[in-house]
C-alpha cells in the first residue's frame, strides 16, 4: 500500500515539474469552446432539443398530434423520441430532454366522442426556450383542436403542464450545452497524455527496474492511477467552478460530480493504456492514442455537443467511452445520481486496471 | 551468493542461454565476459526475475527465484545497461522512489539517500533535475539507485557502456567497495581490460554457453600459453642460465649480455625468486607479457571478441 503513495507522489512531483503542460491540457478545450462560441454564437444556430413523447393511446388523434411537432419549423427544432412515459420520465429526469409529452390511453376516443381528457407536459427546469416552445405551440394545437369541437359545447382538452421538481435551479443555455463536453475533452486528452507516460517508463528501462524490486506491479500502476485521478479531479474542480459561474449550478452536486470525473477520467485513461500497449514504439503508441481519441472527442460531444450533431451521430456519440462519461456527468449535475452507473465505472476501471497490471508487466520484462 | 545450476532461456526455437551454471559467492566480483548477443543479459534477466528460465535453478541468497521471486528481488540491486532513471526528478527524489520500492523508509532512507550520494559524489548536486546532469553524473546515479538499500546481491549488467574514461575509472572502484563490503557482485561486460581488471573470478560466454570459467590465473593456465619476463641490463648469459636452471619452472628462451627472456607460468608470484636468482646483475629493465583473454576468447570460440 505504501508503495502506491510512493508512486502517486512520484508521478505528481514529476507533473508539478512541467505545469505549461497542465495548462496546455486545460488550454485546449477552453480554446474550442471559445471558438465554439465566436463561429455559433451564445446561442448556436438556434435550440436544438430533444421531445419524449409517451403515447399511451396509440390511435389516430396522438399520431396527429405526434406529428404536428415534426413538421416545419418544430421539426427542424425538435428530435421526436417515442418512450414509454417511465422511460420518458427517467430521461427527462435525467436532463436528456426538454420536454415530455404524455398522451393517455383513450385520448383520441375522448376526443372524438366529446369526452375531458388531460394531456400531461413535463418540462426540463434545466432548460428554459425549448420547453416554453413546446408548451406554447401544445397549447396553440390543443386550442384549435378545441375550435373544431367549439360548436358541440363539450368542454376542451386539458393541458396540465408541470415542472420536473429539483435538478438545476436555473438554465445553463450554451454553457450547459457545451461544458460537460468540453470538461470530457480536457479529461481525454489529459488521460492520453498520462497514459504516454508509461512508455517514456518503459523506454527508459524504469518499468524493467521496477519489476526487478519487491514492489508489486499492481501497486505501481495503483498508484498512477490515484495520481491520475488527483489531476482528473482538479481539472474536474476548475471545470465545475466554471459552471458554477456560467449556471449557478447546486453545489451540492459537486462531489458526486467530481468523483465521476476522477473515475471516469481514470477509465479513459486504462483505456488509452490498452489502447498503447499494443503499439510497437512510442511513436506508434501516440500515433495510435490520436487516431483512436480524436474520432471519439468529436463524436463523443466534446467539439460539439450532441445537441447540435444530426441525430444518427448523437447517437453513437453517446454510447462512445468518453459520450456515455458526459451523458452520465449532465446527469449526475441535474441532480440525478445514478448508481448502477457508478457501478458500471467501477467495474470498468476494476477490470481494465487488472488487463493494464498484465500488459505493463509483459511490456517490461 | 548466487547459484545457478543449468539454466536454459529458450524462445521458440532460439536458445539464448544453453544450461549455464555458475556460482558467484559473497565478496567477490564475478564476471560474464562476451560478445553483445551472447546471452549475458539474458542471464542477468533470469537472476534478477524478469524473465522466466525455461529450465534449471536459480538461488540468490538461498531463495528459489521462481518460487521465491519476492524474498529473492529483497536481496538483490540490479543496476540495468540503460540509465533507468526519472529525468525530471532531482538525484534525492529518485534515489527516494527506488529506496521506496525496495521497503526503505523513513529516517533510514534519507540516512541511506545522503550516504550513497555523498559515496558517487553527487552530494552538492543532489537536489537538482537529472536531466542537467552528464552522462557520467547519471551512470552514477543509476549505480546508486541500485545500491540505496544495502543489496547482498548486486547485479551490474554493462554499467560502464558509454561512459568517459575518468567516470568508468569511479564506477569501477564503485563495485569494488560493494564487494569490499561483503556484497556478491555479477558483472556483466564485453570490455577484456574491465573484466581483467576487476573479476576475481569470470565466465566467458558465448552464444548462451559457457567457454571456461575460473580466476584470472586459472583461465590463463587454459590457455597452456606461459607468461614471458624480459629483463634488461647488464648478464652474463651461461652464468644465468646455470643459476635460472636451478628455479623450478621457469624456462630461459634467450640470453645475451644486454637482455633476459624467460618464460614461466604465474610469473608475478615467482618474481621475488627469479630476482634472488640474479642478484649479482645489473638489472635495468623488466617486462612482463602475459596471455591475454582476448588470446583465450579467441582459442575458446575460434572468433574475436565482437563488439
Amino acid at each position: 500500500m505504501r508503495f502506491v503513495w510512493i508512486s502517486a507522489l512520484k508521478d505528481l512531483r514529476r507533473l508539478r515539474r512541467e505545469p505549461v503542460t497542465i495548462l496546455t491540457w486545460l488550454a485546449i478545450p477552453t480554446f474550442v469552446a471559445v471558438i465554439l462560441t465566436l463561429v455559433f454564437g451564445p446561442r448556436g444556430t438556434g435550440p436544438h432539443g430533444k421531445l419524449l413523447i409517451a403515447d399511451e393511446d396509440h390511435a389516430v388523434g396522438a399520431t396527429m398530434l405526434t406529428q404536428a411537432f415534426s413538421q416545419g419549423a418544430l421539426g427542424k427544432m425538435l428530435a421526436l423520441e417515442q418512450v414509454s412515459q417511465a422511460e420518458g420520465r427517467r430521461r427527462l429526469d435525467r436532463g436528456d430532454a426538454s420536454a415530455l409529452i404524455v398522451i393517455p390511453s383513450g385520448f383520441s376516443m375522448s376526443f372524438m366522442t366529446g369526452q375531458p381528457v388531460t394531456i400531461d407536459l413535463i418540462r426540463n427546469p434545466a432548460q428554459r426556450v425549448l420547453p416554453d416552445i413546446i408548451e406554447e405551440s401544445l397549447g396553440i394545437m390543443l386550442d384549435r383542436a378545441a375550435a373544431l369541437r367549439s360548436g358541440t359545447g363539450q368542454p376542451a382538452i386539458q393541458l396540465q403542464a408541470n415542472v420536473l421538481p429539483n435538478k438545476m435551479e436555473r438554465p445553463g443555455g450554451f454553457a450547459a450545452i457545451l461544458l460537460p463536453g468540453a470538461l470530457f475533452m480536457a479529461i481525454f486528452f489529459i488521460a492520453g497524455a498520462l497514459a504516454a507516460d508509461v512508455w517514456r517508463e518503459r523506454t527508459s528501462g524504469a518499468l524493467r527496474r521496477v519489476a526487478t524490486t519487491p514492489a508489486r506491479f499492481g501497486a505501481f500502476l495503483a498508484g498512477k492511477l490515484l495520481a491520475s485521478a488527483l489531476i482528473f479531479s482538479l481539472i474536474g474542480a476548475f471545470g465545475l467552478a466554471v459552471a458554477h459561474g456560467l449556471m449557478q449550478l447546486r453545489i451540492a452536486s459537486f462531489p458526486a460530480a467530481l468523483l465521476w470525473i476522477a473515475l471516469s477520467g481514470c477509465g479513459l485513461y486504462l483505456l488509452i493504456m490498452l489502447v498503447q500497449s499494443a503499439a510497437s514504439s512510442e511513436r506508434v503508441a501516440s500515433l495510435l492514442t490520436n487516431f483512436v481519441t480524436l474520432p471519439l472527442v468529436m463524436l463523443g460531444g466534446g467539439f460539439v455537443p450532441f445537441e447540435w450533431m444530426p441525430r444518427s451521430f448523437a447517437r453513437i456519440g453517446e454510447w462512445t467511452p468518453n459520450g456515455w462519461c458526459v451523458v452520465e456527468l449532465r446527469a449526475v449535475l441535474a441532480g440525478s445520481l445514478e448508481p448502477w452507473a457508478f457501478a458500471v465505472i467501477l467495474a470498468a476501471v476494476a477490470a481494465a486496471w487488472l488487463a493494464s497490471v498484465r500488459t505493463i508487466r509483459r511490456a517490461a520484462c | 551468493m548466487i547459484e545457478v545450476e543449468q539454466l536454459r532461456k529458450q524462445y521458440g526455437d532460439f536458445t539464448a542461454v544453453h544450461d549455464v551454471s555458475f556460482t558467484a559467492r559473497a565478496g567477490e566480483i564475478f564476471g560474464l565476459l562476451g560478445p553483445n548477443g551472447a546471452g549475458k543479459t539474458t542471464t542477468i534477466g533470469c537472476i534478477s526475475t524478469l524473465l522466466a528460465p525455461t529450465s534449471g535453478r536459480i538461488r540468490v541468497m538461498g531463495h528459489d527465484v521462481v518460487k521465491e521471486g519476492i524474498e529473492a528481488r529483497r536481496s538483490m540491486g540490479v543496476v540495468p545497461q540503460e540509465i533507468a532513471l526519472y529525468d525530471d526528478l532531482s538525484a534525492e527524489e529518485n534515489l527516494s522512489y527506488w529506496g521506496g520500492a525496495q521497503g526503505l523508509r523513513g529516517a533510514p532512507l534519507r540516512e541511506r539517500i545522503r550516504e550513497v550520494l555523498d559515496l558517487t559524489g553527487l552530494l552538492d548536486r543532489s537536489r537538482e533535475p537529472i536531466k542537467r546532469f552528464s552522462g557520467g553524473m547519471k551512470r552514477r546515479l543509476n549505480f546508486a539507485c541500485g545500491i540505496v538499500h544495502q543489496p547482498k546481491v548486486l547485479l551490474l549488467d554493462e554499467p560502464t557502456v558509454g561512459v568517459d574514461p575518468q567516470s568508468r575509472v569511479r564506477l569501477l572502484e564503485l563495485v569494488r567497495e560493494q564487494a569490499r563490503a561483503g556484497a556478491c557482485v555479477l558483472y556483466t561486460t564485453h570490455y577484456m581490460e574491465e573484466a581483467e581488471s576487476l573479476c576475481d573470478r569470470l565466465a566467458i560466454v558465448d552464444h548462451g554457453r559457457i567457454c571456461a570459467q575460473g580466476t584470472l590465473a586459472e583461465l590463463r593456465a587454459l590457455l597452456g600459453e606461459r607468461d614471458v619476463l624480459r629483463l634488461s641490463g647488464a648478464f652474463h648469459p651461461e652464468q644465468v642460465r646455470q643459476t635460472l636452471a636451478r628455479v623450478e619452472g621457469v624456462e630461459v628462451i634467450h640470453a645475451d649480455e644486454a637482455l633476459l627472456a624467460l618464460a614461466m607460468t604465474d610469473a608475478s608470484h615467482r618474481l621475488p625468486l627469479i630476482f634472488a636468482a640474479l642478484n649479482g646483475s645489473e638489472l635495468r629493465g623488466t617486462t612482463l607479457t602475459q596471455p591475454s583473454l582476448e588470446s583465450l576468447f579467441i582459442k575458446l570460440t575460434g572468433t574475436e571478441l565482437r563488439e
